[in-house]
């Protein structure tokens, strides 16, 4: 027989539970509200006591403007480049350092140095290495004939392109040992069984290997996208948006416009918008991965 | 004697706390050029045991920082007493009436009339009374060659634009990635450009004050220098963002035969090709009778907001005076001094680098204080001469950009 719930041991649970929600409201949900607040005041870190409010007019002004637009686009194709790029050099890192050979151990412990490096770090090495005038890349490539003279990878409009392959040189290590130790949790069983039933390794691959990682791939994928699209430390030091504004991203243009030009207000609705479109993209892409897991992904 | 030597450390060490108890506290904000030089830790330590009441506690701050904290600071009300600036923030912080007008204070100061006279206008604002920036230490930008490429070459150092045209086309060579001029495209550029502009003719304000930077005059010799790039091709493919390390990097590296900076990388330059490649004249002109160049000062400044403000311009202008001054001025991050009785000294005058540079300082031209001068040098700059360079805007668009810019309040 169950015993009625008194209101003492009701009250329990909010009871443990206080001090967390309590941290939770200051940290997460104090910063948050107060940043929508910000996004519809007109004010400056110079003058804070003359905010003036100004309802939507700072989205408004960001729909119309073309910087704002070319940034968004930039966006996209900084997190599409960087995510997919790093999962599957990630993936291929993954299923290698899953195979037997000697030193393993040793490469996969080096295999997390470009994670640990900090981002300005990464920033400043990539672009020496990418440098117009003396850059190794540029060495390499004339030497072996594939360019005629050197380029200047971070001048050119394709400047994001040399940023993006930064970031996959440092992100991809993390898709790596979080798919390894994915792949390492696969039973040995399900192969066996399969190759006993015809099947080639691509196969044994596709059906049973993604399949079961699908859950890994799914958070770390997410995971990826959140950081990658505030991640603004590559773009800030190597190009700074520039050539002009070639490699622009929202966080830079925000990062600008809040401190450079010391409009805080429109600085912080460009991160409200994104933080928007980042839930929307997220929600449709979770539903699409649910749907394929649900609709027979798994075999 | 023991007993006695410890009593005598307890015995300071008590009446060192009863004062510093008692001293009113100075908080100094700084950046620093060479943040492992000590010279500005022994100058605020010879301060505070020359001046018993006050206290100054300093903090340093990376410059790529200084501006964001310094505003985050103000804006939570936790602002330092006393800063170093730029003479180009001032419009903005002035319109927020944030600085202390310290024209007052000065009366009293015996050092006032060796500051060179010229240079109290870098603290000044247009149309209004008062100084609200003590000088302290002064950049005029000239030029570094590399004289033995020029030896070889049988030219002699430019001494107008076309001249300086000249020499670069024929010292750049692309199939030996050599170049004639390292035009800085990226980050920090706007100083370097600035420079040729008004030695171009141009000027960013007219005498009333009215912003001019788009003018017909400006705009052509704005296309020159992107012409210098796009047409001429005398600056290397990587122009467009090139900034400080990049800039001297290919000088050092030999890849380009002339750029243009300051007395601060003089040690640097000589050190890293020795002294006699490296040769330096001011800034060509267009007209030799009209040389011009771009200045910038950096000096101490008070805030309105410091309660106090008179051990604050006590400090600042304690560091304005021949003996600080002289230390600041040597040390490694040490530019041009502003005192007649420290500029005249024989350290200064037998140094070719110093020379130059203190003579540019008889016709430099500062970035005015306008409140959108830091966006415009932070960020418009950057983004408009590298479409421009790239071809995306024309020379009067890339301007009427910058003017538009200028003009913004905050």
């Amino acid at each position: 027989m169950v015993r009625p719930v008194n209101k003492k041991e009701r009250q329990l649970p909010f009871l443990l539970l206080g001090p967390a929600l309590l941290l939770m409201a200051l940290i997460v949900a104090y910063p948050l509200l107060q940043a929508l607040r910000l996004s519809l005041f007109q004010v400056s870190l110079l003058k804070p006591d003359a905010a003036q409010f100004v309802g939507m007019d700072n989205y408004r002004s960001l729909l119309k403007d073309p910087l704002f637009l070319r940034s968004v686009l930039n966006s996209v194709m900084w997190i599409l480049g960087s995510v997919s790029l790093q999962f599957t050099v990630g993936m291929l890192g993954a299923l290698i350092l899953n195979k037997d050979f000697p030193g393993r151990g040793l490469v996969r412990g080096l295999s997390l140095i470009p994670w640990a490096t900090s981002g300005v770090l990464v920033a400043l090495m990539w672009t020496w290495m990418l440098d117009g005038n003396y850059g190794v890349l540029n060495d390499i490539l004339v030497k072996l004939n594939i360019i005629g003279q050197y380029q200047p990878w971070l001048a050119m409009p394709t400047s994001l392109g040399g940023v993006i392959a930064a970031n996959v040189w440092q992100g991809a290590p993390f898709f790596a040992v979080m798919l390894l130790a994915a792949i390492q949790g696969v039973p040995l069983e399900l192969y066996e069984a399969a190759y006993i039933d015809g099947a080639n390794k691509f196969n044994q691959f596709w059906r049973i290997t993604v399949p079961l990682i699908m859950p890994t791939i799914m958070i770390t994928t997410m995971l990826r996208i959140i950081w990658t699209a505030n991640y603004m430390d590559l773009v800030l030091v190597m190009t700074g948006g520039g050539p002009g504004q070639a490699s622009i991203t929202l966080p830079v243009l925000a990062y600008i416009t809040a401190y450079e030009r010391l409009r805080v207000g429109q600085g912080t609705a460009m991160a409200v918008l994104q933080a928007l479109m980042l839930m929307v993209a997220l929600s449709l892409y979770l539903k699409l991965l649910q749907g394929k897991e649900e609709g027979g992904f798994i075999i | 004697m023991k007993r006695k030597a410890v009593v005598l450390v307890l015995a300071l060490l008590l009446i060192n706390t009863a004062f510093a108890y008692g001293a009113t506290t100075v908080k100094y904000l700084l950046w620093l050029d060479d943040p492992t030089d000590r010279t500005v830790h022994d100058l605020v330590d010879k301060f505070n045991a020359l001046h018993p009441d006050i206290n100054v506690v300093m903090e340093t701050v990376p410059l790529s920082n200084y501006y964001d904290q310094l505003l985050m600071a103000i804006s939570a009300g936790a602002g330092p007493d006393a800063a170093r600036f730029k003479d180009w923030w001032l419009g903005a912080f002035h319109d927020a009436d944030l600085l202390e007008d310290l024209s007052p204070y000065l009366e009293d100061w015996p050092g006032r009339d060796d500051v060179i006279d010229e240079l109290w206008s870098t603290g000044m604002i247009p149309g209004v009374d008062g100084v609200y920036m003590m000088p302290h230490q002064f950049i005029t930008f000239y030029m570094y060659y590399r004289a033995d490429w020029f030896k070889e070459a049988g030219l002699q150092p430019p001494k107008t634009f076309a001249d300086f045209l000249a020499a670069a086309k024929a010292l750049t060579n692309p199939a030996e990635n050599r170049y004639g001029f390292g035009l800085r495209g990226g980050s920090g550029g706007q100083d370097q450009w600035l420079a040729f502009m008004v030695a171009g003719g141009a000027r960013i304000v007219d005498e009333q004050g009215n912003i001019v930077i788009n003018s017909p005059k400006a705009v052509e010799v704005n296309q020159w220098y992107i012409d210098l790039f796009k047409q001429h091709k005398v600056a290397p493919p990587s122009a467009p963002t090139d900034a400080y390390p990049q800039v001297t990097g290919a000088f050092q590296a030999g890849n380009t035969a002339m750029m243009a900076h300051h007395v601060g990388s003089s040690v640097m330059m000589t050190q890293a090709l020795g002294r006699e490649k490296v040769g330096v004249l001011p800034i060509p002109s267009a007209d030799p009778a009209k040389p011009a160049t771009m200045g910038t000062m950096s000096g101490n400044v008070v805030f309105s907001t410091s309660d106090v403000k008179g051990a604050a311009f006590k400090f600042i202008s304690w560091l304005s005076e021949t003996e600080a001054m002289d230390k600041w001025s040597k040390s490694r991050q040490g530019q041009l001094p502003v005192l007649k009785s420290v500029a005249g000294q024989e350290f200064y005058v037998d140094n070719e680098f110093f020379k130059v540079s203190i003579e540019g300082g008889n016709y430099a031209v500062v970035w005015p204080p306008l409140p959108g001068v830091g966006y415009v040098s932070a960020y418009v700059w950057q983004n408009t001469m590298q479409r421009a360079l790239l071809g995306e805007i024309t020379s009067k668009q890339m301007l009427d950009e910058i003017a538009a810019a200028l003009k913004e309040a905050n």
